[in-house]
């Protein structure tokens, strides 16, 4: 092809990218009398949307189509999840395939508004906590902050430690019909959305690398850094220990802790995983309590000690509050922030700004009155169906059982006089704010684009060269016309939002600069729960092994199915021991189909197949952090498989054996991909401790003194050993061989020897708490079982000798549990006093 | 008066407790026409640690650490308190309602006595229309103050039951509102509730009550453990009036005051977590004797 010719192709695709931009444009069918970010008043491209349509028009449709795929894949496999309140399972992220592009000169203004704010409300908490000049010169009513649930008594003149109280805020803004951007609410008790943020980017960032290139858009890493940098510097020590405060796994935003925590390098944690000793919060570790300096919390303040604050929170810390006033722990931010969430006080700000800050607020809020001033009152009063009705103080309005703004003009004539009278009664319960027609900015639809109403999310992180903004944010669209209420709940979708820059942008990463770094080769400490978890998912993948493997040899043709004398008596052995792992309900000699599909996927059996992947689903969903994608989605796809009814034999078998291959890649991904501190070994503890059981207990089932070939070629598949036996022995089965081979044997990994080996190499490698120089519960039952194996002689061996090896076995899984895991399932956890004492 | 105070606070637990941290708020505070005289707490097992500090609402506030494993463990205050108070008569004169209320609202103080604090729903006394419905019936517009209070007292004396079994501490204010009974905690609160309905600031007290009534007199309900009033803020002049929904009568000189605050959730005399044993038996024995 000639150079003339691919110029023509050139200028036909340009002609093409052309003809896609205008009609995209013709069909864009703006709201009547709301400002559009895509497109100004003259009803023409803005400047940035026009540079990144013209090179996103340039895209054939199946590319187009093509990328958006990706990035929806790529959510999936990271398991970017949320769950709205009620869910009972995580909902898939939704992302909104076009960014909110903001110009950059914008965006300035919008950070300085943003920056002039947090600065303010720093001030203003430090006032209402401590010298409590405002209210006692009457610039801020005292009712406007007595009146809020957030407002704590308990921390009132108590010095946050670490000298601030806000260390992350986020305001939402939208834009009005002026043009301007405005803020809708303050967001200072613990902001969420940032870690979506991030996920947004680096999805969107991936399906679009060379458009997101061309634009200049600004990175976050150095958001986060610095957001990270600065709670590293507010602790009183070098090398702090932080953590991130969860409510747990249920919590609607669980994925998003679980991001920061691993993205920042800091620590998941629960509340359960926290204690209080010496003045100073600790968390519980495998090897014993170590100190905490900074907590990033994810739980509002209320629940944070049951000692003095909401006393039947069970997310907390009993005693944080004192640790505050001694001193003691940095917490992000200082609880009792979140009082000036209120919309009571956006009212007072303006003055406050003028008198704290001596400068006009650079950006202004949504119009609101607080009814607990009279002016106010009459004013919503009269103009009640102008006005939407909020709670001054929390979320909800008081009275009615919404989650939302209430709106008198959709209200019947009870209601709308049931708001007045409630007005009335008890004003200072109440705002009017103004109804707002926020922009709209474009999202695709099937080939075209339409415009939806959004609300951005601004973060500003305090660092100790004052606050730095993140460029971007979170953005949530609306399908409703009234974007106020958008929370991801309802269908919304979130968007990656691009600061677009003229110039070329750095492409700093959160790699930190190396000089400040100190080589380490094991990660932090391994909290207790954390190895708990670990423990568990090891257990309960090596138990649906277990009984993939009896669920093979159960439904194999060359199985114990046969239809022989011996071979019923074989399926009657297998499923006896489905029946006691809880696989199956009961034996049956006639449907040998029917208990090996129960066995496999039985939802309702807490031993099948499925409950057991299931199980290791939820115990991994809390060990986000510490798994990796792909081990991650190795755990959705079986679970998947499972809960996906197969119809015949031959269906259930192949089921089994592809969940058995990917039960080996797990291991496989655990082996060679997982750091080899202290939390792979909890995973191949629970690991090794089950299969010793369980290959214990087949043992004894199979290798019983007058088993049969059948039965003890039986044992031979079921620990995978046919091979090594038939190389070593070149002979049908005979019992002392085959037992020494499924139990005694140290050189074959699948044997009770060589787990009982690895355990103690384990439990020789962890930390020791050792308390009066004696050796610990665990260590000294699993040396007297290898010792105990190591001495037996195979032909000698008889089937109590067996039974009693699966108690010491069962012995040994509690002692490690009770002795690492001390605040396990089955521990004791705090309990409040109770009574009226 | 002079009164001698003993109230001993046990805890049997099924199972040994390795670690216990308590709250204790056991105190009587000064003030109002209280003075007091002495006061000691001894703890059995010794706790590691014990410090005092004042809370928000004055109340002395002592954390407690205990690491010695136990079954029993035993908190015995003593007290010594004088007693003068003169409280309004039922019928007298007092201010209108509503100037109460919008008086309280524009108070300039955060601070633990200004009333602004209790108008507002507070952890276990939510603002509910049935019982703002109820309370207004007391407070026709103009009332005085004092005489709606008195009669909202007397109503919920007169329309409520007595009954120590009907109720928990974590009963919901609703359920007491809507069956009517209780004890003295859910009478407080439910007073309060009302009140806070209406705008007007209503404390919650926990105190004692005298274990022998004065000679003729009949002895009053909840003795022989701690009680629990109302103080309502009735305008500068008369200041925090107390109110005994449980006994309807005026707080005079039978009542000690142990601490004042929004509700049962500030002021609970001894609180705190274990670990180690769910299941546990609570003992409370209170004797107030009148020394002179």
């Amino acid at each position: 092809m000639g150079e003339g010719a691919a110029e023509d192709n050139d200028q036909a695709d340009r002609a093409q990218a052309q003809q896609r931009i205008a009609q995209w444009v013709r069909d864009y069918s703006r709201l009547p009398g709301i400002p559009d970010e895509f497109l100004g008043p003259d009803g023409a491209p803005r400047a940035v949307w026009r540079r990144f349509f013209d090179a996103f028009g340039a895209l054939a449709p199946d590319e187009v189509e093509r990328r958006f795929g990706m990035a929806d894949r790529h959510l999936r496999e990271a398991g970017v999840t949320y769950r709205a309140p009620g869910d009972s399972a995580d909902r898939p992220w939704s992302i909104s395939h076009l960014p909110l592009l903001i110009d950059e000169a914008d965006w300035k203004q919008l950070s300085a508004g943003i920056t002039q704010r947090a600065e303010l409300l720093e001030l203003v908490l430090r006032d209402i906590y401590g010298a409590g000049k405002l209210v006692a010169e009457g610039a801020l009513p005292a009712a406007a902050i007595a009146g809020s649930p957030e407002y704590l008594r308990p921390v009132c003149g108590v010095e946050p430690p670490g000298g601030r109280y806000l260390s992350l805020y986020a305001a939402d803004v939208g834009r009005g019909p002026d043009g301007r951007w405005w803020v809708l609410s303050d967001r200072t008790q613990a902001p969420s959305g940032a870690g979506y943020a991030l996920e947004n980017r680096l999805v969107l960032s991936r399906a679009f690398s060379d458009l997101y290139k061309s634009m200049n858009v600004p990175r976050v890493a150095p958001f986060f850094e610095a957001f990270r940098d600065s709670l590293r510097a507010r602790a009183d020590r070098d090398e702090p220990r932080i953590g991130v405060l969860s409510p747990g796994s249920f919590s609607e935003t669980y994925f998003e802790h679980a991001t920061l925590a691993r993205y920042l390098g800091f620590l998941l944690v629960e509340g359960d995983d926290l204690a209080v000793s010496e003045d100073r919060v600790h968390i519980r570790t495998v090897a014993g309590l170590k100190r905490l300096d900074v907590l990033l919390r994810r739980v509002d303040s209320n629940s944070l000690d049951p000692l003095e604050l909401d006393a039947s929170s069970r997310l907390g810390v009993p005693g944080l509050i004192d640790v505050l006033r001694k001193d003691g722990v940095v917490v992000a931010n200082m609880p009792g922030s979140g009082v000036l969430e209120a919309r009571a006080l956006l009212g007072f700000l303006p003055a406050l700004s003028r008198r704290l800050l001596g400068e006009e607020l650079k950006m202004p809020h949504i119009a609101t009155w607080w009814c607990g001033q009279k002016s106010a009152r009459d004013e919503v009063l009269s103009r009640l169906d102008q006005v939407a009705i909020e709670g001054a103080y929390a979320r909800g309005v008081p009275g009615f059982d919404q989650n939302g703004p209430v709106l008198a003009s959709e209200l019947d004539t009870a209601g709308r006089q049931r708001l007045a009278d409630a007005i009335s009664a008890r004003g200072m319960d109440y705002v009017g704010q103004e109804v707002v027609r926020l922009s709209t900015m474009p999202v695709w639809d099937q080939g075209q684009i339409t415009p939806r109403p959004f609300v951005l999310r601004v973060f500003a992180a305090a660092t100790p060269d004052g606050w730095a903004i993140m460029p971007g944010g979170f953005c949530r669209i609306a399908d409703k016309a009234d974007a106020r209420a958008v929370s991801m709940g309802d269908g919304a979708r979130a968007a990656d939002v691009w600061v677009v820059s003229g110039k070329q942008v750095s492409t700093a990463s959160l790699l930190p600069a190396t000089d400040k770094v100190r080589i380490r080769r094991v990660a932090g400490v391994l909290p207790s729960r954390a190895a708990d978890n670990l423990f568990w998912l090891g257990r309960y993948l090596e138990r649906a092994e277990a009984t993939l493997r009896l669920v093979r040899a159960l439904g194999s043709p060359s199985g114990p199915n046969k239809g022989t004398a011996a071979s019923l008596q074989s399926s009657e052995r297998i499923q006896r021991l489905l029946v006691s792992w809880g696989a199956i309900s009961q034996a049956s000699r006639a449907a040998p189909g029917r208990i090996v599909a129960e066995a496999l996927q039985s939802p309702e059996r807490f031993g099948s197949a499925l409950s057991l992947v299931r199980a290791a689903q939820r115990t991994a969903t809390s060990l986000r952090e510490r798994l990796s994608p792909d081990a991650w989605q190795v755990i959705i796809e079986m679970a998947e498989r499972l809960s996906y009814e197969v119809e015949d034999d031959d269906g259930v078998l192949s089921a089994a054996e592809l969940t058995l291959q990917e039960l080996s890649s797990f291991a496989g991904l655990a082996q060679e991909n997982m750091n080899r501190a202290a939390g792979w070994r909890f995973l191949d503890i629970g690991r090794r401790t089950e299969r010793a059981i369980n290959t214990a207990r087949f043992a004894r089932q199979f290798a019983y003194d007058e088993a049969g070939d059948e039965d003890l070629d039986i044992l031979l598949t079921l620990v995978d050993s046919q091979i090594t036996y038939r190389s070593r022995y070149l002979l049908a089965p005979i019992l002392a061989p085959v037992r020494d081979l499924a139990v005694l044997d140290p050189y074959n990994p699948r044997s009770v020897a060589f787990q009982v080996m690895t355990l103690n190499e384990h439990i020789a490698a962890l930390p020791s708490l050792k308390e009066h120089g004696l050796i610990e519960k665990p260590q000294r039952l699993a040396v007297a079982v290898q010792a105990m194996l190591a001495t037996a002689e195979a032909e000698k061996l008889e089937v109590k000798t067996l039974f009693s090896l699966e108690q010491d076995l069962l012995s040994l899984a509690e002692a490690i549990g009770l002795h690492y895991f001390p605040h396990g399932p089955n521990a004791s956890r705090p309990e409040k006093l109770t009574g009226l004492a | 008066m002079i009164y001698d105070i003993r109230h001993v606070t046990t805890y049997e637990y099924e199972s040994p407790v390795s670690f216990a941290r308590c709250t204790l708020r056991l105190e009587p505070r000064s003030g109002g026409g209280q003075e007091l005289i002495s006061h000691h707490v001894e703890i059995r097992p010794r706790p590691v640690e014990r410090h005092v500090r004042r809370d928000f609402f004055g109340t002395l506030t002592e954390s407690v650490v205990i690491e010695a494993a136990h079954r029993h463990l035993r908190i015995d205050s003593r007290s010594r308190v004088s007693i003068s108070r003169e409280p309004p008569a039922r019928d007298a004169a007092s201010p209108p309602w509503e100037s109460i209320r919008d008086i309280a609202f524009e108070a300039t103080s955060l601070g633990p006595s200004s009333p602004v604090g209790y108008v507002f729903a507070s952890p276990l006394v939510p603002v509910l229309r049935p019982v703002s419905a109820y309370a207004a019936m007391s407070f026709p517009p103009g009332a005085g103050i004092l005489t709606g209070a008195v009669d909202l007292m007397h109503r919920i004396r007169t329309e409520f039951r007595y009954d120590p079994k009907a109720t928990v501490i974590s009963t919901p204010l609703d359920e007491v509102f809507d069956k009517r009974h209780g004890v003295c905690q859910d009478f407080a609160h439910v007073m309060i509730a009302g009140l806070r309905g209406l705008g007007l600031p209503a404390a919650y007290v926990s105190g004692y009550l005298r274990t022998i009534p004065p000679a003729g007199q009949p002895r009053l309900q909840g003795a022989d453990a701690t009680h629990a009033w109302v103080s309502l803020w009735c305008g500068a002049e008369l200041g925090w009036v107390d109110f005994d929904p449980t006994n309807d009568l005026l707080v005079a000189n039978d009542h000690i005051v142990l601490a004042v605050a929004r509700d049962f959730s500030d002021v609970s005399p001894v609180d705190g977590i274990i670990v180690g044993s769910p299941k546990q038996k609570l003992g409370v024995a209170v004797d107030v004797l009148l020394v002179e």
